[in-house]
């Protein structure tokens, strides 16, 4: 049980608490930056960088929807069925009418909503296994894709392409929308009571049942909430390409994953790190862009990426102080330390 | 009730003798082939299943390709079932998808393998079951006759080398080009590479970017990155070469972005590409359009090889579909660049579909 508590550890220096997680992704943002002006300068042309932040966005809102499932300990393999599916009801039910969009929106809503409810009532209720269970969801997810859309959808409609593709001063709105995404999941998680029970049952759900926490509850609707993420990264990309696959989700469950560990959150459930996922996001976004930029072979750049990720969960998995010969000092464990602390 | 089914029983009988009728009386008695009356020569009288398997289905490209391959296979009356399926891009479902048609006993199999090589075991053993296996357009390595009837391919050695007639055409004296095209080591990909690189070998043309392409997956989500980057990377880009032009319409405004003309083009058909080059030409000067036909058609001529072999009709004389060129902003010949724009974009009017239908599909 204690292990459960054992939060990754927060620096306390300053006044606001920063995550561990966080602090590594801006570290290793500004070194990939300063890397990139002196081995791959083109990285910071303008339109890279929008590229970057579009498509970063997107990744962001994603990873925010998966941290919500693995901070109550679970993980959500339905990703890519709920993304495609985002993008070819976007994209199928307008048809490219703009008059559609309106009616796209609510109908892909509604669809996000029942996979949301079915994995809560299949996690949450009946207690199968999340990687069992979403798998199970995953495929349903694809079965609707493909009865919807027949595998192909169709041309974006120009306002989606305008909503999703378009910008507001230099900003990408894809990116402007997953800050909204990340000022809501902060709020909620960490500045509303319901937020913060939510919190507790993921730190540990036996406590908080003891405490008369509804844990079931909670644990099931955090698919629901995360379902509801992933339809607007699904609806933004319909737009960010003009003209989208059937596909298009399925490259987005391992980073989805790997941003939400990046950023800090334990895969065994506890404290969610909104902030810290979503610098991730932008971290795994820019490596993508750095290894274009870079211009080595497709071999050579998926390496890089799988190093990086690598390295960058070392950093703080391991425990450098006991490594190191632990230095004298007793590392600070005690549980009221994060569990439900605020960040 | 009981008497209705059993009407409607001795009428499927009949029609279905009358139907063998027909095709034995049409038979010539001299040749080693026959066909069925009002059908193509390629359609024999015996009776069989067809089945059509796409490794891929997932954009609209496959999606008039698949209904050019049932449009073909209704010619015939003697394929008395027809059956689909799509591997989505899993090689494993692809496999299967082989082995589950020849279980189910088909007696002919049109066969998309995307997954080139790795689909070789699964094709040959259909081959040894008796199936007409007549894999089409990607090569997945063996041998006609060995290990499938017959290998229908696209040859993109010839679309390789339309291409750079033109790029050579526009630039007598070189140019930088940026080849793009799917997922890395795909044999479509490299034979273009061969035929551009045939024409123009050495010299002052220059390919930019990673040989012998840039790594796309021909997702479109994918190819605005590698563009991005690609743009931001290189200051001199004279002409993009790209297997699958309409995925480009999402990039391509990439270069208003940076300040820059689009620069030539050339590709494959599609009635957005053809319609973003009539909106866009005007503000961007270096904008010139060359596309070869999508080649959407492929699959027909698999289908008659298929058919034939398996019906006892007469089997086409070739197995090499060339894909004809399609528009050239330049010279207007064998077309001006066509766009429908009361139709959707993701159609292909140099298909032998007709617009309109391929359109209904869409709409569908």
């Amino acid at each position: 049980m204690t292990d459960q508590l054992q939060q990754r550890p927060v620096l306390k220096a300053s006044r606001f608490r920063v995550s561990k997680g966080l602090v590594t992704m801006l570290v290793a943002l500004v070194v990939l930056f300063v890397l990139s002006g002196s081995v791959a300068p083109s990285v910071f042309s303008t339109n890279v960088l929008f590229s970057w932040l579009e498509f970063g966005g997107v990744l962001a809102i994603i990873g925010l929807g998966q941290m919500l499932v693995v901070q109550q300990g679970g993980v959500d393999l339905s990703v890519p069925g709920a993304v495609s599916l985002a993008i070819v009801i976007s994209s199928q039910v307008p048809n490219g009418q703009d008059s559609g969009l309106p009616l796209a929106i609510i109908v892909g809503l509604a669809y996000a909503i029942g996979a949301g409810l079915l994995n809560a009532f299949l996690v949450g209720f009946i207690k199968l296994n999340a990687i069992i269970a979403t798998l199970g969801t995953n495929a349903l997810l694809f079965g609707a894709v493909l009865m919807i859309s027949g595998g192909i959808p169709r041309l974006s409609t120009d306002a989606l392409r305008k909503i999703a593709g378009g910008s507001v001063s230099g900003i990408p709105n894809a990116f402007i929308f997953a800050l909204v995404a990340l000022a809501l999941v902060w709020l909620l998680t960490k500045k509303t009571v319901i937020g913060r029970r939510f919190e507790m049952v993921g730190a540990n759900a036996a406590a908080g049942n003891a405490m008369g926490l509804r844990t079931r509850t909670h644990i099931g609707l955090s698919y629901l909430w995360s379902q509801l993420l992933y339809w607007l990264a699904g609806f933004l990309l319909a737009g960010i390409t003009a003209q989208p696959t059937a596909y298009m989700g399925i490259p987005y469950l391992l980073p989805s994953v790997a941003v939400v560990v990046l950023g800090g959150t334990s895969l065994l459930g506890g404290r969610g790190f909104p902030v810290g996922t979503f610098f991730a996001a932008l971290f795994l976004g820019f490596l993508d862009q750095f290894v274009l930029a870079l211009g080595v072979p497709y071999a050579a750049r998926t390496l890089i990426q799988a190093a990086a990720l690598a390295l960058g969960v070392t950093i703080y998995t391991l425990n450098w102080k006991k490594m190191l010969g632990g230095v004298g000092k007793k590392q600070n464990n005690s549980p009221q330390a994060s569990a439900v602390g605020a960040g | 009730m009981i008497s209705k089914k059993k009407i409607s029983l001795v009428a499927l009988a009949l029609v279905a003798s009358s139907v063998a009728l027909a095709g034995c009386s049409s038979a010539p008695a001299d040749s080693g082939s026959s066909s069925v009356a009002g059908a193509p020569d390629w359609c024999g009288p015996k009776k069989i299943t067809l089945g059509l398997l796409d490794g891929y289905g997932g954009n609209s490209w496959r999606l008039v390709t698949t209904n050019a391959g049932a449009e073909e296979v209704a010619k015939c009356p003697s394929v008395t079932k027809y059956e689909y399926a799509d591997g989505q891009g899993d090689t494993q479902k692809s496999i299967s998808d082989i082995q589950g048609m020849v279980g189910k006993g088909v007696n002919a199999l049109v066969v998309f393998p995307d997954a080139g090589e790795a689909m070789l075991p699964a094709l040959r053993s259909a081959f040894e079951a008796g199936v007409v296996t007549v894999p089409y357009r990607v090569f997945p390595g063996g041998k006609d006759g060995v290990d499938y009837t017959a290998w229908v391919g696209a040859d993109f050695v010839t679309d390789g080398q339309n291409w750079a007639n033109f790029v050579k055409e526009q630039f007598p004296k070189g140019a930088n080009i940026l080849f793009l095209s799917g997922p890395k080591g795909n044999s479509q990909g490299i034979d273009e590479r061969k035929g551009m690189e045939s024409v123009l070998g050495g010299g002052n043309y220059k390919f930019i970017g990673e040989a012998p392409f840039e790594v796309t997956n021909w997702d479109p989500a994918k190819t605005q990155q590698v563009l991005t980057a690609a743009i931001a990377k290189y200051p001199n880009i004279d002409v993009i070469a790209s297997d699958f032009g309409p995925s480009l319409v999402g990039a391509l405004p990439e270069f208003k972005k940076a300040g820059k003309s689009i620069p030539t083009l050339v590709t494959s058909d599609g009635n957005v590409l053809g319609c973003f080059y009539q909106d866009n030409k005007a503000a961007n000067p270096k904008f010139n359009l060359m596309t070869v036909a999508t080649g959407n058609d492929n699959v027909r001529l698999a289908v008659q090889y298929a058919v034939a072999k398996a019906t006892g009709g007469k089997v086409p004389d070739s197995t090499q579909f060339k894909a004809p060129m399609f528009e050239n902003s330049v010279t207007g010949q064998p077309n001006q660049v066509q766009c429908r724009k009361d139709l959707p974009g993701d159609i292909y009017l140099s298909s032998q579909l007709s617009a309109d239908k391929q359109a209904a599909l869409i709409k569908k």
